[in-house]
């Protein structure tokens, strides 16, 4: 009866600290997540379109040019890195997206996946740098969060990259995926589309309620003419992703609040 | 994760409701009806409950919010000045991308109206008013305010609000908001607009506000110091709405200084030289319109932005010295 009991008991405690490991074992994982933006300057300024290249070893240099956004998404040793270049300094272009896994990267398009070694990008400096970034576990190199310069042998910035990383990093684990190829385009990063350039497809609402022509106020009940079009115009409004980035960089803002430097590698 | 958290919640609190409401149903007298009619009756009213907390899906937010938008720009005029606009949606989506809320893309305009106010259609819809812009002395201040109803989009205070009403018994699903339905909540979500949101709401905003604007590298103390600047013009027409349907000033910035003190957010940026250079091409703040009996408030130096942070304004202590005050 007794070691009937024992045997009872000790199944429960089985079964609690099963359930207990089932709980928090989502937590555990979701902890290795993490996820950071890296806005890529060169220190330099654009011109009617065209990349004009200032040559400086003074790491504090305000004279920068936004060459290029990636943001991170690792578990590692997976990682997923979203890289989106301007060629013009007005907007950012379509993203090109990178997949590692510790042992290799590849390149995902809508076709298919292709390693990167194999791909014309590999021969491609910023994509290059944007891979550096990882080391060979997944895992991010140097600082969290801040303005990073890599500097180039003799001394001069090559590029000043200010960091960014989310407190709660909650993306999908099919990001990560190299399998879901086609789906490479289907999980892009959220956060610039609705704040940058504001391309999300899930507002171009063409139908819909045209307003109300009485509403109730503190001064009592007022007529009103709802006025669609101006709605629509407020819609077609756009601020270029690359502009909002500048417009942070000049006000210290976002990323760009942290005004201490960290060494970063060579370029 | 929160939409999944927020639908199992909506799923018990139903089940709840629904088990409530029949054993409600089937309590009634027996003299009546029999038990199988008392049940299908008790069953019919519990799924009526039910039906009432239905959420009201991204998509729909944002059909009811264009309506209620239209109607804010039916009210006052959007302004054409497309700088102004740039740099009112430029600190918008700054504060914005603070907000976790990325089925959302956030707009903001200018209406042109002395009145002191801002709005917050569902949706993504951000009004502020001339009369807003001409009490503001730093790009922290704007932040603060547009956060604010970032805030109140964020957590879909509207929405929740039209969710709730009595007319909404009748939606059976997402299709049910339509036409005369969706007219319905356009408008009562306009009268909330228009008449104020529950002081639970406002405060919650309040504190959105200050955490969303901090987040994004400005000075928390921009919310209060403009909610300071509204009880330095208490009394003054253009400012009877937003007194009428907030909470009266020092009780505002009272709880915005817990926020702060609680989430220990100290520094950040108030731009006051940006502001004033995107906002009036560099020129000092723009009195409040008066009456016309009224004489027009006197012009305050702007203040440099390099002077070190200011502290949190005080109830009890006026932020700013009138002169001759």
């Amino acid at each position: 009866m007794n070691g009937r009991t024992g045997a009872l008991a000790h199944r429960r405690t089985v079964v609690a600290l099963a359930l207990l490991l089932a709980a928090l074992a989502p937590g555990a994982l979701a902890q290795q997540k993490s996820q950071w933006s890296d806005a890529v300057y060169v220190p330099g300024r654009w011109q009617a379109g065209r990349l004009v290249v200032v040559r400086t070893s003074n790491p504090a240099t305000d004279t920068l040019a936004l060459v290029m956004r990636v943001d991170y998404f690792a578990n590692a040793p997976r990682w997923r890195a979203e890289v989106r270049r301007s060629a013009d300094g007005q907007a950012f272009g379509d993203p090109q997206v990178l997949l590692g896994n510790g042992a290799d990267v590849q390149v995902v398009t809508p076709l298919g996946a292709t390693p990167l070694a194999r791909h014309a990008l590999a021969t491609d400096t910023l994509v290059r740098a944007a891979v550096a970034v990882l080391d060979a576990n997944g895992r991010l190199r140097g600082a969290a969060n801040g303005r990073v310069v890599e500097r180039a042998a003799d001394g001069a910035v090559g590029r000043v990259v200010f960091r960014r990383a989310q407190r709660n990093p909650s993306f999908d684990e099919a990001m990560l995926d190299a399998r879901n190829t086609s789906a490479g385009r289907q999980f892009l990063a959220r956060g610039i589309a609705s704040v940058g350039d504001q391309r999300s497809t899930a507002v171009v609402a063409t139908a819909g309620a045209r307003g109300v022509d009485r509403v109730q106020t503190p001064r009592g009940e007022v007529a009103v003419r709802p006025d669609s079009l101006a709605i629509r115009r407020m819609e077609q409004f756009r601020v270029g992703a690359m502009t909002l980035e500048e417009f942070l960089r000049q006000g210290r803002l976002g990323p760009y609040a942290v005004r201490s430097d960290s060494a970063g590698g060579r370029p | 994760m929160n939409r999944r958290t927020s639908a199992a919640a909506h799923r018990r609190t139903g089940i709840a409701l629904l088990a409530v409401a029949v054993l409600a149903g089937l309590a009634r007298p027996a003299e009546a009806q029999d038990w199988r009619d008392r049940l299908r009756r008790a069953v019919r009213g519990a799924a009526q409950v039910v039906q009432t907390l239905l959420p009201i899906s991204t998509d729909k937010e944002i059909e009811i919010g264009r309506g209620i938008a239209a109607t804010v720009a039916g009210r006052y005029p959007i302004a054409q000045d497309e700088a102004l606009t740039t740099y009112l949606n430029l600190v918008g989506l700054t504060v914005a991308g603070e907000a976790p809320r990325p089925d959302i893309t956030y707009r903001f305009a200018v209406l042109e109206t002395p009145d002191v106010n801002a709005f917050a259609s569902p949706g993504g819809y951000i009004f502020l008013t001339r009369g807003a812009l001409g009490l503001m002395e730093s790009e922290a201040e704007l932040a603060g305010v547009l956060a604010h109803e970032v805030g109140h989009v964020n957590r879909r205070h509207v929405i929740e609000g039209i969710r709730k009403a009595d007319f909404m018994r009748e939606v059976r699903d997402q299709a049910g908001i339509n036409g005369a339905m969706l007219n319905r909540a356009v408008g009562a979500g306009a009268n909330v607009l228009f008449s104020g949101y529950s002081r639970a709401d406002e405060a919650e905003a309040d504190s959105l506000g200050v955490l969303y604007a901090a987040s994004a590298g400005y000075d928390p103390a921009g919310l209060p110091t403009f909610v300071s600047h509204l009880r330095r013009h208490a009394g003054e027409g253009p400012l009877a709405e937003i007194f009428a349907t907030h909470e009266p000033p020092e009780a505002r910035i009272q709880r915005l200084q817990r926020v702060i003190q609680r989430e220990s957010i100290s520094g950040g940026e108030r731009l006051a030289d940006r502001f004033a250079q995107r906002v009036r091409g560099g020129s000092a703040p723009v009195p409040v319109p008066q009456p016309p009996a009224a004489q027009p408030a006197p012009k305050k130096p702007i203040q440099p932005q390099a002077q070190p942070p200011r502290p949190i304004p005080q109830p009890s202590q006026p932020m700013v010295k009138k002169p001759g005050g």
